[in-house]
């Protein structure tokens, strides 16, 4: 009931988000096939690009003239950070509107546990990250169209597609945890918006120097970094585990507090 | 056997007070009121028996079950009208009642409809245009509409205009009749006296009394505002006069006794107007319940 509800709620901006960033995609994966052809200036052109704007952006590592190196720069880093936007929003108000808007009186008034509430939510928030990225995927293939029968990889495309859910999921269950221990929408969207911002901007910072190379480790933008990702043809297992302990540990802190949580609106 | 006991029920938000030791219970059929002035702990009460807070220390059952173990089951009976009433502005009337419907195991969408009717409220409606009055009527029909053992109504009567608090009054009594039990709050007297067969008496989160309706009818309190055309002294003489004062050319009294004699002995009066009204909670709570 309050999963339909609440997809239905979720529906226009989830359209909305989708067809902006589908759009996005398809528009500057149509520009790969005048980049390969003009390879050789581009080359050129990088070639007095200073060092660390190269490493900040992972072109140090990938081949910008291949269509998966094109991608990496071009488009991950659209998907991965408007990607994690949405995620930021959409996860972020899913609980405390009801409290702020003071509809929870309503909710709780019904037959209906807290358990049940919030694992309805949760259940939208993640169908909404998965139909949203079946649509980034799907886009980013069509666009791939551009490139006639240009070669890549299927396996580092896939392993690129499933870090971008993976990252917007992490990225969610901390704004998930947000929203159930906020009691106003006020600030709540500035917070996990700072967030997915400050995660972006130490992963640049890592990126530049080595000597904050220790930053490593404390943004996921980091974890899911697409210069690593086609160079090794893998993710690391460390990260993956770190992502998936971070969703666990942030949705097990929702469920137990919002249990507990006194809810007088 | 009681269907609500609260049991020493105290809740403090953080170190404010909410409620104290409150204890008492309520019985199967009854009308029971629940009155104390604003920022009494009404609500807190409410909200603990419904589970939205948690009690910092005593406890309460309803139906038998402990309101925090088995707050789900006892839902499925109750019937709540919050005091203001918030819902989805996204929705229409009929979309937020067929949503609150779907909660239950029960469908009775005829008895919806005669509900909406004779509150005379109009289901196509957006939620958002309607008037906290309007608002109010919603929240009466799906605080109905399931047919609860249980009504628990919070200050119900605010926002309805007169004729609409008549509609209500006569739904609760038919509730009642079917055999449900309902405990409301309120801040009005003459409202709690007019359905109630008991009530409790609630003031800074303290429970003060629980009494019979009858009691209260006895020491039925009135205010009375006499003007004179020119400035006068407090010196009307009258048992069942319980306190007065005199500012400027007016005497205020506070009044609990024999309306008649109370009549007759102003009618001796050069009075060039008078006011006969409800006394405020506090002023009754001053004179009778400190005494």
């Amino acid at each position: 009931m309050i999963f339909r509800r609440e997809m239905k709620r979720n529906l226009k901006s989830l359209i909305i988000w989708s067809l902006i960033l589908s759009g996005l995609v398809i528009m500057t994966l149509s520009l790969y096939p005048q980049m390969a052809a003009d390879q050789q200036a581009i080359n050129e052109m990088l070639e007095v690009y200073p060092e660390p704007l190269k490493k900040a952006f992972g072109m140090d590592k990938v081949n910008f003239g291949s269509l998966l190196g094109f991608y990496a720069i071009q488009v991950y880093m659209m998907t991965t950070l408007v990607g994690s936007i949405y995620a930021a929003i959409m996860a972020s108000g899913i609980l405390v509107k009801e409290e702020s808007e003071k509809t929870i009186e309503f909710l709780l008034s019904k037959p209906v546990n807290r358990s049940e509430i919030i694992m309805q939510k949760l259940g939208t928030v993640v169908t909404n990250l998965l139909v949203f990225n079946i649509i980034l995927t799907s886009t980013s293939l069509l666009g791939f169209q551009f490139a006639d029968g240009a070669e890549y990889s299927g396996k580092v495309f896939a392993l690129l597609a499933f870090a971008t859910f993976l990252l917007h999921l992490t990225i969610a269950s901390v704004s998930f945890l947000l929203s159930a221990l906020m009691r106003k929408t006020r600030n709540i969207v500035s917070l996990s918006l700072g967030f997915v911002f400050i995660s972006y901007f130490l992963h640049i910072t890592a990126g530049v120097a080595e000597k904050f190379e220790f930053l490593e480790y404390v943004s996921f933008f980091k974890y899911v970094d697409a210069g690593e990702i086609i160079v090794n043809e893998s993710i690391r297992v460390l990260f993956i585990i770190i992502m998936l302990a971070v969703i666990a540990v942030c949705i097990s802190a929702a469920f137990l507090y919002y249990e507990k949580k006194d809810i007088a609106v | 056997m009681s269907i609500v006991e609260l049991n020493e029920l105290t809740k403090y938000y953080k170190k404010t007070r909410g409620i104290k030791d409150i204890t008492f219970s309520i019985e199967e059929g009854e009308v029971f009121g629940f009155i104390g002035p604003n920022g009494a702990g009404k609500s807190t009460t409410i909200r603990t028996l419904l589970n939205f807070i948690y009690p910092t220390s005593g406890s309460a059952t309803i139906f038998g079950k402990d309101v925090v173990k088995h707050s789900k089951d006892i839902r499925r009976d109750i019937g709540y009208l919050p005091s203001e009433v918030n819902y989805y502005d996204d929705m229409r009337v009929m979309d937020l009642l067929v949503y609150s419907e779907k909660f239950y195991k029960k469908s009775n969408k005829p008895r919806l409809q005669i509900l909406a009717e004779r509150l005379d409220l109009d289901l196509t409606r957006n939620i958002e245009d309607l008037s906290f009055g309007n608002r109010k009527k919603v929240g009466i029909v799906q605080a109905l509409f399931h047919e609860p053992r249980l009504l628990i109504l919070d200050e119900p009567t605010g926002g309805l205009d007169p004729l609409m608090q008549n509609v209500f009054f006569e739904l609760i009594t038919e509730e009642r009749k079917k055999g449900s039990t309902i405990f409301f709050s309120s801040h009005i007297l003459s409202e709690v006296q007019r359905m109630c067969d008991r009530v409790a008496i609630i003031k800074d989160g303290e429970l003060i009394q629980v009494e019979s309706i009858e009691n209260l009818i006895k020491n039925n309190f009135k205010t009375v505002i006499l003007t004179f055309n020119e400035p006068t002294e407090a010196n009307i003489d009258l048992a069942g006069i319980v306190q007065q004062e005199a500012e400027g050319d007016q005497i205020r009294l506070l009044y609990s006794g024999n309306i008649r004699e109370l009549l007759n002995c102003l009618q001796q009066l050069p009075l060039q107007d008078i006011r006969i009204e409800e006394p405020s909670l506090e002023e009754v709570f001053m004179h009778h319940y400190e005494k």
